[in-house]
Parts: C-alpha cells; sequence; structure tokens
C-alpha cells in the first residue's frame, strides 16, 4: 500500500511544482503615461487600453517563446505631465524593473526626454500617438500617425474637393510648427501659391521659411481677431482651416467659428488634434461636418472592429484595475494604436523567440510583422513606422465621426521636409 | 396628339412644385430621371445631370449628394435588372438598412413583398469618378442657387463666380433676375462679375473690373490680381484693375478698423464682466481676494445644472477617498429634468444668469461668514487663506462635476451674427456687451443710489467708525461680498457661452481680473469700466496690427507695469483720510 502511495504522492507534488512553476512565468512590461496633471485627461485612456491588450493577451494563453508561455505582468508608472520625470520612470523601468518593453508617452516633449535614456539602456518603446515626424530613434517604434498619414492625405482630401486656399491655425510647441511647415511646402509643391496660404509666415535672416501659420498658447480663449481674419481669407467660398490647436482651446475657437457664421460648406475646419475622446469634452452640436483624419474611428463598420469594441465593452464591465473609468468611453485612434503596439510586439516576441530587445527589434525591422486590429492590417516597416489605413471622418452630433473616405494601406513615412525641399527646389 | 404634351408639361410641372417634406415618398419623372442618370454612362449622363439641375427638387438635391459620396447603390435583381438605392440613415441591430428606390423613394422588397434590409458592404456603390462628381456638383450648385436660405444661396453664386466657366453667366443672369434678397443679389451680381472678368473681351473685363469696385467685393482681391498679373493684359484693364484693387483695400480697412473697435469693446466686455466682483471684494473691501476666479466656475457650473435641468436631469455622487470611522463617506444627489425641447430650452440660459448670480453669492456668503469676517484687518492672511479656499473648491468641482470640462450649449438665440457694410457682429459678443452695461449700472445705482449702497460706502471706508455711529458691519460686509461674489458668478454665466466650463476656469481670468482692478485704481468702479475698456481695445489693435496675438499681450502687460511704476494708484485713485 505504502509502496504505491509514495510514488502518487511524488507524482502529485512535481503536478503541482509543475503548474506553479507555469504560473510563475512572467515577463514585466512598462506602461509609461501621464495619470496625474494637465495630460492625464488624454493619457488615462491608453494606459485602459493597454490594460485591456494585456488581459486579453493574458486570457489567450499569454506569449509563447520556445516551449513556454509566459504571461504579461504590467509595470505602470505615473510621468504625471512633468517630462523631465519622464525619464526618470523610464529609467527607473529599464534598470530596476527591468521591464521586457515599454508602452507610453504622449506629447513630442515626453518623447524627446526620454528617448536617450532608451538608447542608453537599450529599451524599447512602441509610440502611439499622432506626432510630427523628423524622428528615428533604433530603439522607438511608432505606431503613430505620421504626418503623411494624417496631414497629407487630409490635404489631399481638400484639395480633390477642390479648395484652393489653405489657413494653418495651431498651438505654438514644436507638433503644430513642424506639421505645418511641412504642410506649407506639401501645399507649395501642389501649386498652391503663397498668398493663399494663410495665418502668416515667418522667416530667418536669410529669408528662408521658418515658420507658417498663426499660432496661439495653450489654454487661449480670444480667437476674434483670427476668425475675423479667416473669415475675410474665406470670402471667396474656396478656403479651408488646417486646425493644429492642442486641447481646450478648440472649444472657444469653434464656438467663435460657429458665430461667426463659417459653415462647414463653404470653410471647413480640419482638425489634427481632435479624436473621439477630445469631443466628449467639447460642444459636438456646433461642430458637426468639420473634418478629422485618423488612421482608426469608432464608427468603422467592419466586423474586426464591431467584435473589438464588444470586447472592450464586456472588459471594461468586468476588470477591476483600479483607477479605470467605466461609464460614457469612447475609443479613439491613440488607444487603438496603443493596443495594436501591444498585440504587434506579442508577435514580433514570438516571431524572435526572446525577449531581447536586438533580436525583437530585428523580428520587427523584417517587415513580416503585422497585426489585424480594429482599424484594419497595420504592418510594421523597416523604418519603424507603420503601414495601415488612413479615413478622414466629418464630425457628428454625437461624438462620433461619419468616414467620408478611406486610403488603404498608407506607408509611414517620418522624413517628409527633406524630401518635400529637394523637390521644390527642383520646381 | 396635344393630349401627351399637356399631360407631360403638367407633370413636369409637379415635379417643379414637389413639395419637399412629403418629395421622398412620390413617384414622380424627377426621381425617374436621376435613376436613369445613374444608370445611363457618358454624354447622356451629362445630358440627363443638367436637365436634373433645373428641377429645383430637394430630393435632387439629397439623392446627388449621397452618390457624390458613394452613398448610393446597385442593386442587381434575380432577373439581372438593375435598381439604384440608397440606404436609410437608421440601422438596425445587425447593422442593416432599409434600402429606398431611387425610382420612387419605397422600400425595396423582394418577390415575397418583405424589406430587404443591407449593410452598406453588401452591396455595390453607384460608380463615381473626378469627372462625373464635378457634374453632378455643378448640378448641386445650380440647384443650390434656387433653394435655402440666402447665406447659402450667397456662398452658392460665389462658387459659381469662383468657377470661371463662362457657361453659368446665363444661369446667374437669369437668377439675379428673380432674386430679391439684397445680400444674395450682390453676391450674384459678384460672381456675373467674376465671370465676365474670365473672359477675354478688354472691354466687359473693365466693365466687370469697374463693377467689382464698387461692390467692394473682399472676396474678388485674389481674382482681380491674378487677372491683371496676366500676360497680355491690356494696360486699360490693369489701370481699371489696380484702381478697384485699392477701392477694395480702402474698404477692407475700414472694415478692420470697426471690427477691431467692435472686438475691443467685446473683449473690453469681457474683463469688465469678471473684474467687476473683484472690484467690489478686492477694491472696496480690501479682501486679496484669490477665489474669485472659483466664483466665477460657480456661476458657469451653475449655468450648466440649470441647462441640464431644463433637458434630462442633474445627477452626481461623490465617494470621500478617506473613511469615517471605517465606512466609505459617500453622498450622491438627483435631481429630475423637464426634458424641455425647442424654444422653451433654449431659454434655459434666462434662468441659468439669476441662478448662477444667486449660487455664487450664496457661495460668497458661507466664505464670508465662516473665514473672512475674521480676516478683515489682515489682508495678506485674506490672500492665503483665499487661496486656499480656492484650491478647495477647485476640487470640489472635480469631485462633483468631474475633471474633464462640461459642455455648454448655446442657446441658438446667441449663435450666429448679422453683417453691416461687411463688418459682422456676433450675437453672443453684442450680448455680452449690453450684458456688462447693464450690470455696471446696476452696480453704480446700487452703490451710489440706494441706502444699502450709503452704508456699504461709509463701512468700507471706515469700518470702526461705522460701527460706531450705528451701522451693522459684519451684516454690510457678509451682504458686500455676497455681492461681488453674485457679480463673478453672473461673469461665469457668460463665459460658458464663449469657452470652456471645467474645474480651472477660474485660473484663466484671475489675473486678468486683478490687472483690470489695479489699473482702474482700487476701489473705483469707474476705473474699472475704463481700464477693462481700455486693455480690451488696446490688445485686440496691436493683435490687429502685429498679426500676432501673443505680442500684443505681451505689449499691454509692459504698458500696465509701465504705467503703474508712473501712477501708483492706477487710473482712478482713490483719495481717502482713513490711515488703513
Amino acid at each position: 500500500m505504502k509502496k504505491h502511495l509514495l510514488p502518487l504522492l511524488a507524482a502529485c507534488m512535481a503536478f503541482a511544482g509543475s503548474t506553479i512553476c507555469k504560473a510563475a512565468d512572467t515577463i514585466k512590461v512598462g506602461v509609461l503615461h501621464s495619470l496625474s496633471g494637465t495630460m492625464a485627461i488624454s493619457e488615462t485612456s491608453l494606459r485602459d487600453a493597454l490594460l485591456f491588450a494585456f488581459d486579453e493577451i493574458n486570457k489567450a494563453g499569454g506569449i509563447k517563446v520556445g516551449d513556454k508561455s509566459y504571461m504579461i505582468e504590467p509595470v505602470i508608472v505615473d510621468g504625471a505631465s512633468n517630462w523631465p520625470l519622464f525619464a526618470e520612470k523610464a529609467k527607473q523601468l529599464l534598470e530596476e524593473d527591468k521591464v521586457a518593453v515599454v508602452f507610453g508617452c504622449w506629447t513630442s516633449v515626453s518623447r524627446k526626454s526620454v528617448l536617450p535614456v532608451f538608447e542608453k539602456d537599450n529599451g524599447l518603446l512602441f509610440y502611439p500617438v499622432q506626432y510630427e515626424g523628423e524622428e528615428l530613434s533604433k530603439n522607438i517604434f511608432y505606431t503613430a500617425e505620421a504626418v503623411n498619414q494624417q496631414a497629407t492625405p487630409a490635404v489631399d482630401y481638400l484639395l480633390a474637393q477642390g479648395k484652393k486656399k489653405f489657413y494653418l491655425i495651431g498651438t505654438d510647441y514644436v507638433y503644430p510648427q513642424t506639421t505645418n511647415l511641412i504642410l506649407y511646402k506639401y501645399l507649395l509643391l501642389h501649386g498652391i501659391s503663397l498668398e493663399n496660404i494663410g495665418g502668416g509666415l515667418r522667416k530667418d535672416d536669410s529669408g528662408k521659411v521658418i515658420s507658417a501659420g498663426k499660432y496661439t498658447p495653450f489654454g487661449h480663449t480670444d480667437y476674434q481677431q483670427i476668425v475675423s481674419e479667416i473669415k475675410q481669407f474665406a470670402a471667396s467660398g474656396d478656403a479651408c482651416v488646417i486646425n493644429t490647436i492642442n486641447g481646450d482651446s478648440n472649444v472657444p475657437f469653434f464656438k467663435e467659428v460657429a458665430a461667426a457664421g463659417l459653415t462647414p460648406a463653404d470653410c471647413p475646419v480640419v482638425s489634427f488634434s481632435l479624436a473621439e475622446d477630445e469631443l466628449r469634452a467639447l460642444p459636438t452640436k456646433d461642430l458637426v461636418g468639420e473634418l478629422g483624419c485618423w488612421t482608426y474611428f469608432m464608427s468603422l463598420n467592419t466586423p474586426e472592429n464591431k467584435a473589438f469594441l464588444g470586447r472592450w465593452d464586456s472588459w471594461l464591465k468586468e476588470e477591476n484595475h483600479p483607477g479605470v473609468v467605466k461609464e460614457k468611453r469612447a475609443v479613439d485612434s491613440p488607444m487603438v494604436l496603443s493596443y495594436d503596439g501591444a498585440y504587434l510586439w506579442k508577435a514580433a516576441v514570438e516571431k524572435a523567440g526572446s525577449f531581447d530587445v536586438d533580436k525583437v527589434r530585428e523580428a520587427l525591422e523584417s517587415e513580416t510583422i503585422y497585426f489585424d486590429g480594429p482599424g484594419g492590417k497595420i504592418t510594421i516597416n523597416k523604418n519603424h513606422h507603420a503601414t495601415k489605413n488612413v479615413y478622414i471622418g466629418e464630425t457628428r452630433a454625437n461624438g462620433q465621426f461619419k468616414i467620408v473616405k478611406s486610403y488603404d494601406q498608407v506607408f509611414g513615412e517620418p522624413f517628409l521636409l527633406k524630401g518635400l525641399d529637394e523637390k521644390l527646389a527642383a520646381k | 396628339m396635344k393630349l401627351p404634351l399637356v399631360l407631360a408639361l403638367a407633370v413636369l410641372l409637379a415635379g417643379l412644385t414637389a413639395n419637399p417634406g412629403t418629395a421622398l415618398a412620390e413617384a414622380d419623372p424627377v426621381r425617374k430621371k436621376l435613376a436613369e442618370a445613374i444608370l445611363s454612362e457618358g454624354g447622356e449622363q451629362q445630358q440627363l445631370l443638367n436637365e436634373l439641375a433645373d428641377t429645383g427638387s430637394k430630393a435632387v438635391v439629397e439623392i446627388l449628394t449621397a452618390w457624390s459620396r458613394e452613398g448610393v447603390f446597385i442593386f442587381t435583381s434575380a432577373d439581372n435588372s438593375k435598381i439604384p438605392v440608397i440606404l436609410e440613415e437608421a440601422e438596425d441591430s445587425a447593422g442593416k438598412r432599409r434600402a429606398l428606390r431611387i425610382e420612387d423613394g419605397q422600400a425595396l422588397r423582394d418577390s415575397q413583398g418583405s424589406e430587404l434590409r443591407f449593410a452598406s458592404s453588401e452591396l455595390a456603390p453607384a460608380d463615381t469618378d473626378m469627372r462625373l462628381r464635378s457634374v453632378i456638383q455643378q448640378a448641386l450648385d445650380t440647384l443650390a442657387l434656387s433653394m435655402g436660405a440666402p447665406d447659402s444661396r450667397r456662398s452658392a453664386a460665389l462658387k459659381l463666380g469662383n468657377s470661371q466657366k463662362i457657361r453659368y453667366l446665363p444661369l446667374l443672369q437669369n437668377r439675379l433676375s428673380k432674386e430679391r434678397n439684397s445680400e444674395v443679389r450682390r453676391g450674384i451680381e459678384e460672381a456675373v462679375a467674376l465671370l465676365e472678368l474670365s473672359g477675354t473681351d478688354a472691354r466687359t473685363q473693365i466693365e466687370a473690373i469697374r463693377h467689382l469696385g464698387q461692390l467692394r467685393a473682399i472676396g474678388c482681391v485674389d481674382n482681380l490680381k491674378s487677372t491683371i498679373a496676366k500676360k497680355g493684359c491690356a494696360p486699360e484693364v490693369i489701370a481699371a484693375g489696380k484702381e478697384a484693387i485699392r477701392s477694395i483695400e480702402d474698404h477692407i480697412w475700414w472694415v478692420n478698423f470697426f471690427g477691431t473697435i467692435f472686438h475691443g469693446l467685446s473683449l473690453g466686455s469681457v474683463l469688465l464682466v469678471v473684474a467687476l466682483g473683484l472690484a467690489i471684494t478686492f477694491g472696496l473691501m480690501g479682501i486679496i481676494n484669490m477665489a474669485h476666479g472659483e466664483m466665477i466656475a460657480v456661476g458657469a457650473y451653475a449655468c450648466y445644472v440649470v441647462q441640464n435641468l431644463f433637458a434630462a436631469g442633474f445627477g452626481f455622487s461623490v465617494t470621500l477617498p478617506f473613511n469615517f470611522f471605517g465606512r466609505p463617506l459617500h453622498f450622491g444627489l438627483h435631481l429630475p429634468g423637464i426634458n424641455a425641447t425647442g424654444w422653451f430650452y433654449e431659454t434655459y440660459f434666462l434662468f441659468a444668469i439669476p441662478m448662477s448670480f444667486a449660487a455664487a453669492a450664496l457661495a460668497g456668503l458661507f466664505i464670508e461668514r465662516t473665514v473672512i469676517r475674521f480676516l478683515y484687518r489682515r489682508p495678506l492672511e485674506s490672500l492665503l487663506a483665499t487661496w486656499g479656499i480656492s484650491l478647495a473648491m477647485q476640487q470640489c468641482f472635480r469631485m462633483v462635476f468631474g475633471a474633464n470640462n462640461v459642455q455648454v450649449n448655446s442657446p441658438s438665440w446667441l449663435l450666429g451674427h448679422f453683417t453691416i457694410n461687411d463688418v459682422s457682429f456676433g450675437y453672443n459678443r453684442v450680448f455680452v456687451i449690453g450684458f456688462a452695461a447693464v450690470i455696471v449700472l446696476a452696480t453704480w445705482l446700487l452703490l451710489t443710489k440706494t441706502s444699502l449702497g450709503l452704508l456699504v460706502r461709509a463701512v468700507m471706508q471706515n469700518r470702526t467708525m461705522a460701527s460706531c455711529l450705528g451701522v451693522r458691519t459684519a451684516r454690510v460686509n457678509m451682504l458686500t461680498f455676497a455681492f461681488g461674489s453674485g457679480l463673478a458668478g453672473l461673469a461665469g454665466a457668460f463665459l460658458s457661452q464663449i469657452g470652456n466650463v471645467g474645474p480651472s476656469l477660474g485660473q484663466t481670468y484671475i489675473v486678468d481680473s486683478f490687472m483690470t482692478v489695479v489699473l482702474g485704481g482700487v476701489g473705483s468702479i469707474v476705473g474699472t469700466v475704463c481700464s477693462a475698456v481700455g486693455i480690451g481695445t488696446t490688445d485686440q489693435v496691436l493683435q490687429q496690427t502685429t498679426g500676432s496675438p501673443v505680442t500684443g499681450k505681451i505689449i499691454v502687460l509692459v504698458a500696465i507695469i509701465l504705467f503703474l511704476q508712473w501712477k501708483p494708484g492706477g487710473l482712478f485713485s482713490i483719495r481717502s483720510r482713513s490711515l488703513d
């Protein structure tokens, strides 16, 4: 009797041991967003999207490397809308927590501040928010919209609509300044003459244009003068406005636009910083018919997106992560690109068969890593940017977008200025 | 032989006078023609579209618009005939929509007679290409010229004028003879002149140019410039063009001049409305009131609550972040709404104005009783205490209303604008100027013509003396502070119409408020009025001349600093014998 019992017991223990051992196979993954301060309103949504992706991946059996499965263990840190703090937190994630990858950052300045840390410690960062381009770090993968996946398609669309005059307006910092400079050159290249680009130009001593468009500081509230200028600019009826105003200054701007009687039919405004999440806090009634351009819209009518939204809703009901708001949630492009980023990294790790940064990077650079996300297929290219679908939508009263145009599988190109300069010179 | 002709005419007339409301449901020849146009190709299609452009039917506008946006689909039935359809807006739970036949507006049914439903991906959209879309667009423009509001008719005319296609000329001239609205007429005249300008005959061009100059057509400067810059342009044309451009640019200068003055007045009024409450609490009472901004926010949130009460109701629930004897503290409130719609809903703002005054006044009363009354002789401590209050209040707003901004919809009578000689006046801006005038007048009357005002001035000038003479100073203090806070609340109600309503609303305006009051001279209402209007106008003029919204503000701030060096008491300094 005893003789039989002992091996059985041993087998039991071994089995128990193996399951414990299996459960202990986790891999640490960093989430670096502002969970407090000015940017918290936008960035907490990205943390939620990432937690959702991690829960989904874990539920489906985790990440398979070789014959082992690893569960994702998120390490969430708060950048607190404080750019130097972002660098410190990145250092902590890479050197103390030894995370395999970090998903994070929203503003370009926070990305610029963590960049040297990632390069020094050879970390891996996935960056999900539309940005100005002109950057390529070997340690960062940009699932974000590059300028040619948001700004230039929008301009193409407006040109096709017969618009001949473009007024550029934005908040005064690196993203609008760079984007507008690119657009200024792009418009010149497409035969729009100098006087038909509104907002003003600034030149340096040698006469080279260094800034195009009108700029207001963060939190600006008085748009009377600018809107009346736009109104005169648009008097001929073939003008449009390219809006890179960031944050809640959009409210006084659009209220003034509505009060001045500038309708989307006469002079549409295309905004690059207003997605569904931001529209929740804006008077959408005044914005109906204005344009937006992103690589994902919540209203996208595809089975993949509907299934995704269904899963997101049921996750919101079930999850018990601290601090996740459950009511009145919207999903937008930065959230989906964060989500896509998690899956792209998983695919790359599984292909590389390792969590080693160099091997994962090699896998990602092989141009074979793709993911069928809610916004369509997204493929990482050798230049660390992604090829994906681009959509142009009109704002509706319910805070959603009606898609009016889509461009399939646009290649993400970060460096546009040099090429435009060369083409302009050739012209 | 005659009968079919009469019939055809009658049918045509019916199509022309088709009631827009029921147009979708009617089976008329116009719709037939539409269906035909969608299925045909090439020159025939173009011909049909041109004919459709003359129908003036709303259904045609709807369907053509849908077509140019790939919203018209081709359904191929079992017997291989093609039926053009549009999909209804409303989706069912499966994401499918009813298909309506273009031909008669009826739902598409299968052979058993049950309605067919589709998702837009299941049907092939009717083909459009760039060329076809532009033909459709032209048809739509022609239709727009005769339909809709004056504004849209005018912009449709200008669009045709800018197209530089001479074939629109008869269409526009034809419309000109029928149009009654003077603004639209001016637009059409502009468009006609623009088209004539694009011709080659020098004499017509000169006439068109002169006409444009007389019309002072702001939108045509670009066209005039490009015309006279063209190679081979006759010298007479160039001379006429230059003169026209000069007269239009003169006109633009005047438009900008009056526009800037109006903008300055309206910005000044905003500053005045915002600062008036502070002119009472800081200016008269001497409390360095850092919570003034939050009083403004109270008014704005009161406006939000009233708006919600007119709609679906207002509710909140707050769980405090600490435990009270082991129990989480939780409280909430739900006020049912009255679900008003239409014009009644739009009147919510009229109720919101007194409510925001009352809410902020009550909040002020509470703060005065609990904190400020202990600090009348200690101004520096009042600064710290009110700053603390302001932080606490901001956190309260976050807990009750959330950290995000809330939406306050403008009633439609505050949206829109009117134009006098190309200077446009926004209703909300006109409103704020009137609003500011009314509350300044009311405040002035209260302070100078009522016995309460007399007591207020007495107490503020010399508390001890007033008290000796039997004035109940504590009560007067309390009422004055509440009144000042109430005025801040009114400012909040107005600001909700032009900007954001959020927890940090007050922070945006606190600096401007102090700036206005200090420049005007502490304690002087007249000074506050002058400094508000002065700052507003200077700021707008500088914005206009420097072309940058920031430079103007910087220059204004520097000027204020320099001015206060020269006259520390502000514009209207009060000479007082009191020693404090």
